[in-house]
């Protein structure tokens, strides 16, 4: 098997189970360690209360999974000095967890705020045995509210230091095999940068399981994970049998893997449609893009469809906004946006642009700019060479200037850049569109600048609807405003690409992280038929 | 001024372009709470040098004193520590250390072979006919060819030839064995040795030319000189006066380059790493450069430039040892 992957999260969702994890089926969150989805009960106008009961599970010993395991990962989480700065501030939203002392394995989870993603997120944590870490149970005596409001100028409690001191001299992160964790595989071999491989523990609770769900099921006795920085290198192995799974194959090689008929003989292909998306997006603090008209003539210079057909090789999906045509939540009223020289020429008219010797004048203003995107991403060169190529032919000059990632993401952030192209990633469990549209994350994620009182209230409601009738309107709303605004141009959706072996099956090939689901693979006498 | 690597941030903190996180909306107040706790726990939070600049107008120079992370750097490395690395944590000598177990081995044997395959075709071709000549002229031509080759593209090459299920499927892809439960003694051995023949030979056809051929120019100049002439004329073959008398002169000018080939041994060839999946410290040095993994930057040049300087005092130790003119006595 062949994963790239510098997160691991792939790997210790095999070894750690959280309470939910991804169902790569149904593509939604299905409960792991939890018995079922948590209740949702909201509390006043600010306070949400989520009522999980833990399965029959135990640790390698033995001993149960209980609450007070899940509450010590939660303040775990929040101790000062470890590494996990990202997940303390994503997690901050469950203040406490209140434990039920009839029953060690029920427990109430009490976030601050009401937002219906709170259900499935809450549980996306890998949960960590208090015995090896805390024996003495030190963390008991803080509450988990304590710990996060914590002040940082101030000293951790001695308590709280000594288990930190604990926790980075075992150095789990970097020796697995010191802390076992719940679910059905443990580290056997590590070579760093290279390969990785997790055994299937010979007694595991979840064997004991008469009907085990998708999300339970451990079929490979042995897993191996390869880490191949070179696609042809990756694509060779593979024929070459040393790997029997390859995800996220690059369009071309995936295109010259399907065209050799001996290749074809020996893999399964799967293709489809991902969560991310290709954007166009405009800064609206310049004022060449502060009126909408200007931005959606600039948008009908896109060729979306014929893009799709160069850079995925005519895999992935065009879209009328930010959600992928597969959502239920996708508005299919809206017409796709189409490439139209003349109507960006008759909306530039429109907006009070004049053609004067060969230059786009407004006032005092020059239709004259920059695209900037990342300089090793070939897609986001091609878009933006197809849209000089398109503004060249009405008359406005376009500078391209790819720039290394890490400086483009400061550009981005500082707003400099006239517009750019890049990527959202997105998920099919959750609406969240705050972080890049509304207008207090100028300066952070919403690199457009863009926000107006109106679309700040809808983006808001999105964020905070539960009741899936009203979501669905709302959403559909937010695609239309996309359209109508057009702060940025949803250009297309990407494909995921993944070859295998011909007779691995149960491989539920998904848009999803890490793409298949590694835990039910399975050998099959006969091959799988072409999909 | 402060160090600002975004990849890292980007990795600790998420992505900002990923809307997968999304049970708390997140605020920037949030973010950047988090952001100052990264920095605190990695020490960014002080200056990066002694002095910085004001980077808007009208320009102004500050002074912070020693409370810098270059001085608290330079104060760690004179007790042997060279940091932790941002991304993983780990401390840099322990990482170094790790890619250089594959580096090492990898460019030693590769440098080796290159050398003595130089000597060996340089002699060959230096005693073939200046004009005409069999395999000599053919061999000339393919490395004269090959020395247009860019490493990347011959190394390819070579895997597209060799580990090709559609042409030559005779060796792995792959530049490590990858077998569980570990190989032991001989099978280990010969795993090991299949899995390197493929990155060896791109590293050394990659340096061939520029040893040879040089090399050979310079056997050439020496056979014409009257002492070789002198020792034909003593009765000893062609290969004794090449061998023993051309050769040590000859060798004179390739100190420069094969001292110039050593760095390599520490730096790796981030090419063949990269292609041959190599965990080795090219691959480790190109991934924190594209990383901002500066403690793993900062310790790998140093590493690089210690080695260069090894080499320098290595060729003007061969120097002297090889050319009696160069001693004081003479």
């Amino acid at each position: 098997m062949a994963q790239v992957n510098s997160r691991a999260v792939d790997v210790i969702n095999l070894m750690h189970y959280s309470l939910l994890q991804t169902d790569f089926a149904t593509g939604t969150m299905a409960p792991t360690l939890a018995a079922a989805l948590p209740s949702v009960q909201f509390v006043g106008d600010s306070l949400t209360h989520l009522d999980y009961h833990l399965r029959d599970a135990t640790w390698d010993n033995g001993r149960p999974v209980l609450a007070t395991d899940v509450a010590f990962t939660l303040k775990l989480m929040h101790c000062p000095e470890l590494p996990n700065e990202g997940e303390r501030t994503h997690f901050s939203f469950i203040r406490e967890l209140l434990l039920d002392p009839a029953d060690p394995r029920h427990f109430t989870l009490v976030c601050r705020g009401q937002a219906p993603e709170y259900r499935l997120d809450s549980g996306d944590f890998p949960i960590l045995p208090e015995n090896p870490l805390d024996p003495t149970h030190s963390l008991r005596q803080f509450s988990l509210a304590t710990l996060q409001d914590w002040p940082r100028s101030t000293a951790p409690a001695p308590a709280v230091a000594a288990l930190v001191q604990r926790y980075q001299q075992a150095d789990p992160g970097h020796h697995p095999e010191r802390l076992a964790g719940c679910g059905p595989y443990q580290l056997a071999a590590w070579e760093g940068n290279h390969s990785l491989t997790l055994q299937r523990k010979k007694k595991w609770w979840g064997d004991r399981l008469p009907t085990a769900p998708l999300v339970l099921q451990a079929r490979p006795k042995q897993l191996q994970f390869l880490i191949l920085p070179d696609d042809a290198a990756a694509t060779l192995a593979l024929r070459r049998h040393e790997l029997d799974l390859y995800p996220q194959v690059s369009a071309r090689d995936f295109q010259r893997l399907q065209a050799s008929a001996t290749a074809h003989r020996e893999l399964a292909f799967y293709s489809g449609p991902s969560y991310d998306i290709v954007i166009a997006g405009f800064n609206t603090r310049r004022p060449a893009f502060q009126d909408k008209l200007t931005r959606q003539a600039l948008s009908c210079l896109f060729d979306a469809k014929s893009l799709l057909a160069g850079t995925q090789l005519g895999q992935g999906s065009r879209t009328v906004g930010l959600l992928p045509p597969t959502s239920p939540f996708y508005n299919d009223s809206l017409p796709l946006p189409a490439y139209a020289p003349a109507r960006a020429v008759a909306l530039l008219r429109q907006a009070g642009w004049q053609q004067i010797g060969g230059t786009w004048k407004r006032a005092a203003q020059q239709l004259a700019f920059s695209v900037r995107y990342r300089a090793d991403e070939t897609t986001f060169e091609t878009v933006a060479l197809q849209f000089r190529a398109a503004a060249a032919a009405v008359g406005i000059p376009v500078a391209l200037r790819p720039t290394e990632a890490s400086t483009l993401t400061e550009a981005l952030r500082q707003g400099d850049f006239d517009v750019c192209v890049r990527k959202l990633k997105g998920n099919p469990f959750a609406f969240n569109f705050l972080p890049i549209l509304h207008s207090q994350s100028v300066g952070e994620g919403n690199f457009t600048g863009f926000g107006t009182p109106a679309s700040d209230r809808l983006l808001e409601a999105i964020a905070a609807v539960g009741q899936p009738g009203r979501k669905r309107l709302l959403l559909k709303q937010f695609q239309m405003m996309l359209q109508k605004e057009a702060p940025l141009a949803p250009l297309f959706v990407l494909p995921y690409r993944l070859a295998a072996d011909r007779h691995l099956v149960q491989v539920y090939p998904s848009g999803l992280r890490p793409g298949y689901s590694a835990a039910t693979l399975t050998w099959a006498a006969t091959p799988s038929p072409d999909h | 001024m402060h160090l600002l690597p975004t990849p890292l941030e980007e990795l600790t903190l998420g992505e900002s372009s990923d809307l997968s996180h999304v049970g708390s909306p997140r605020r920037l107040a949030d973010r950047q709470a988090a952001q100052r706790a990264l920095y605190h726990r990695l020490g960014l939070e002080e200056p990066v040098f002694y002095v910085s600049r004001s980077a808007h107008a009208p320009i102004r120079w500050y002074w912070h004193g020693t409370h810098n992370q270059y001085h608290r750097w330079v104060q760690q490395l004179l007790r042997g520590n060279l940091g932790y690395s941002y991304r993983t944590g780990q401390p840099v000598l322990a990482l170094l250390q790790s890619a250089l177990l594959y580096t090492l081995p990898l460019m030693a044997i590769a440098i080796g072979l290159a050398t003595s395959l130089a000597i060996w075709l340089a002699l060959g071709f230096a005693l073939a006919p200046a004009e005409g000549g069999g395999w000599q002229a053919l061999g000339r031509t393919l490395l004269m060819s090959l020395q247009a080759v860019p490493l990347f593209a011959l190394a390819l090459a070579l895997l597209l030839l060799f580990a090709n299920p559609d042409l030559l499927n005779i060796l792995p892809a792959d530049g490590m064995g990858t077998a569980y439960p570990p190989l032991g003694g001989l099978a280990w051995l010969a795993a090991y040795g299949a899995h390197l023949v493929l990155p060896l030979l791109s590293l050394v056809l990659a340096v061939l030319p520029g040893l040879v051929l040089p090399l050979e120019n310079a056997l050439r100049h020496e056979l014409a000189t009257p002492y070789s002439s002198t020792a034909r004329a003593k009765g000893l073959t062609a290969w004794q006066v090449a061998y023993q008398h051309a050769l040590p002169n000859a060798l004179l000018p390739l100190f420069t380059t094969f001292t110039g080939l050593l760095p390599a041994l520490v730096a790796g060839a981030v090419v063949v790493e990269v292609l041959f999946a190599l965990p080795g410290t090219g691959r480790l040095l190109a991934e924190a450069a594209a990383a901002h993994d500066y403690p793993v930057v900062l310790a790998g040049v140093l590493l690089t430039a210690g080695a260069r300087l090894l080499a320098l005092l290595v060729a003007d130790v061969l120097y002297y040892r090889a050319d009696p003119r160069l001693r004081p006595s003479s």
